[in-house]
């Protein structure tokens, strides 16, 4: 029953042309990220050689390049970005889809007037979008790699290869989060669009309203994979900052740039306590939903 | 007589729009979430302000205690303050017009008034500027109360009140907003009445939203060299400015293409437009207003432009809808 549950989930998202519309589109930035990345460092390197011959003629001195030690996969940088961004929006709409669809057609009804138990229920959705967004990934990750034997003109190494798992792992739990918001929604609801946009606008205060307000990153400061140090100086921000580590899309950005080592490393230990937030608010809002989805009256129907 | 009927209809129908829009709950939760943020951010920069005004001023006190006649003067603009109130304008401010757009159509289906209308000697011109007119008012009223709490905010919490002229530049900015917001309020519209589901219309709408406010932007802002090293490549290499635009003017065509790839989106003119009448950018202090207006005539030009042709889209949305409602599912 589980099983069913989950591939007839699989099944509508297939039909949904707002789901393939964001999957290309996430595809497409996921083939950009590579090149875009290329193309910056390309001519960084280029705008370097320049500075350097005229700091020559100058007769002043040199800088070190600061791209002497950047490491293949930091062309992905990008893809840190776009999983918050479109990632997390394709999430939202899956999770959407996956409660709503039921209950707008009436097959929600129509199932629980057999002997099937809601968690069963539950956990065939839950299965269903994690599948879904786990091959989303997968699909992310062929291209991604694709992108680097074509830009760095070899083949990633194991090393490489293994720090792209895990950068796609944690992107899947940080997913499954949004995925869960959009289901929650779906569930509490009596409209399908109010259900969209209250969804989305978890989505805009995690990743926009609570990273300002504990680090002090304006909305499209968030947007660049490399951002500048903001200061912690002042009063407002030293209270704060305590906050931080609960900013779910600040931690899966950090981590993310230590992971593709686009920023300093930081201890494997240190990496894995900043996944702990982002997990435990996966784990948090998936025990919601199956008390919400044990809870909800199917007869009745949507505004 | 037939002028004044016909504004008379177009007024009728404006109200009606914004009476429906002001008392949908969404709609109210959107633009509670707004004007929240807004105040948050112009109170984060407002705190940020104070202090360094303070230090500022203790700096001047130390320099004249110890005899220093000639102190550099305070190097912030307190406009400028208003730059993360924009971003939201930019980012959420599309938002709510998409579902003000998408709420319109939804209403019209839902509750079957569509067909009323239809029986009535009311033109699809007609229907199109009282709807688009009724929630262009929604968006100045919600523009109204966001700059006068970043007003507030400026003067009570960041100690320093806009002087008139300062006041102007802030008016421009928010009246800057109300074409942009309306172009997405056209699209919410177009999307939706083509849409056979409600919801599909919506969806399609932020999709274009997603691609437009934050995708396209996000690319251009990544491929500018200084973007790429903490603190800006040139700072990072200890190079002048004159430096910087000798080796920059060698990168012509690069930033050419990642200029016309910003030029795409609309919300880059809106961005461009605001953070140059607020003084984020460097660059435009000390600009008489006619000369910053002068610079940036590109942007208002674009800004009306796609204001315009969605415009056109929507009329054409009200021409080509069926007098039957189709569906109209949730």
């Amino acid at each position: 029953m589980v099983w069913n549950i989950a591939r007839q989930q699989l099944l509508t998202l297939r039909r949904s042309g707002t789901f393939i519309a964001i999957l290309a589109t996430m595809l497409l930035m996921t083939a950009l990220a590579g090149f875009i990345g290329w193309m910056s460092h390309h001519t960084i390197i280029k705008v370097y050689d320049e500075t350097v011959r005229l700091l020559t003629a100058q007769g002043k001195p040199i800088p070190a390049n600061p791209f002497d030690s950047k490491p293949e996969l930091a062309l992905l940088s990008n893809l840190a970005i776009y999983v918050p961004l479109i990632g997390a929006i394709l999430a939202t709409i899956v999770g959407h889809i996956a409660m709503m669809e039921d209950r707008a057609s009436g097959a929600a009804r129509l199932l629980f007037s057999r002997p099937i138990s809601r968690s069963r229920y539950v956990i065939g959705k839950f299965l269903g979008t994690t599948i879904a967004l786990a091959g989303v990934l997968a699909a992310s990750a062929v291209l991604s790699t694709l992108s680097l034997v074509i830009v760095n003109r070899n083949v990633p190494a194991a090393g490489e290869v293994g720090r792209l798992a895990v950068f796609f792992g944690i992107s899947l739990v940080y997913m499954l989060v949004f995925a869960l918001v959009g289901m929650a929604f779906a569930i509490t609801s009596r409209n399908r669009s109010f259900a969209i946009v209250a969804a989305l606008g978890v989505w805009l205060v995690l990743t926009f309203v609570v990273p300002q307000v504990t680090s002090g990153l304006r909305p499209t400061t968030s947007l660049n994979p490399i951002t500048d140090p903001v200061s912690t100086s002042q009063s407002f921000f030293q209270v704060t900052a305590h906050a931080r580590p609960i900013s779910v899309s600040e931690q899966y950005k950090r981590v993310s740039a230590s992971v593709l080592q686009t920023e300093p490393a930081e201890s494997p230990s240190r990496s894995a306590l900043r996944v702990v937030p982002i997990l435990a608010l996966a784990l948090l809002l998936a025990l919601g939903v199956g008390g919400l989805v044990a809870r909800h009256d199917y007869s009745r129907g949507l505004q | 007589m037939i002028g004044s009927t016909n504004s008379r209809i177009v007024v009728t129908l404006a109200r009606h729009e914004y009476r429906a829009a002001a008392r949908n709950r969404v709609l109210a939760a959107l633009v509670l979430v707004l004007v929240a943020i807004t105040t948050v951010s112009v109170l984060i920069g407002a705190i940020d302000y104070h202090s360094q005004v303070a230090d500022y001023q203790r700096y001047v006190a130390a320099a004249r205690s110890s005899g220093v006649t000639q102190t550099a003067p305070l190097p912030l603009q307190v406009l400028s303050l208003l730059r993360g109130a924009f971003e939201y304008l930019e980012i959420i401010g599309a938002i709510i017009a998409i579902v003000l757009g998408y709420m319109s159509i939804a209403r019209e289906r839902t509750s079957n008034t569509l067909m009323l209308l239809q029986t009535r000697p009311i033109t699809s011109m007609q229907r199109a500027l009282g709807s688009a007119l009724g929630a262009l008012a929604i968006i100045a009223t919600l523009l109204l109360v966001t700059g006068a709490i970043a007003v507030l905010c400026l003067g009570v919490i960041g100690g320093d009140w806009l002087a008139p002229p300062e006041l102007l530049k802030l008016t421009l900015a928010l009246l800057a907003t109300i074409p942009y917001m309306g172009a997405f309020y056209c699209l919410g519209v177009v999307l939706t009445a083509h849409a056979r589901s409600l919801s599909n219309g919506l969806m399609a709408a932020l999709v274009i939203w997603l691609a437009v406010v934050l995708i396209i932007p996000q690319v251009g802002d990544t491929m500018d060299p200084d973007n790429q090293v903490p603190g800006g490549l040139f700072q990072s290499l200890g190079v002048d400015k004159p430096t910087e635009l000798k080796v920059l003017a060698k990168f012509t065509t690069y930033e050419k293409v990642r200029n016309d790839l910003e030029e795409a989106s609309l919300a880059k003119h809106y961005e461009r437009f605001t953070f140059g009448m607020t003084d984020v950018k460097d660059k435009y202090r000390g600009f008489t207003l006619t000369h910053l207006l002068h610079e940036k005539r590109n942007d208002i030009a674009w800004l009306a432009a796609y204001m315009l042709v969605l415009g056109a889209a929507l009329h054409r949305s009200y021409q080509r809808q069926p007098a039957l409602p189709r569906g109209g599912t949730p």
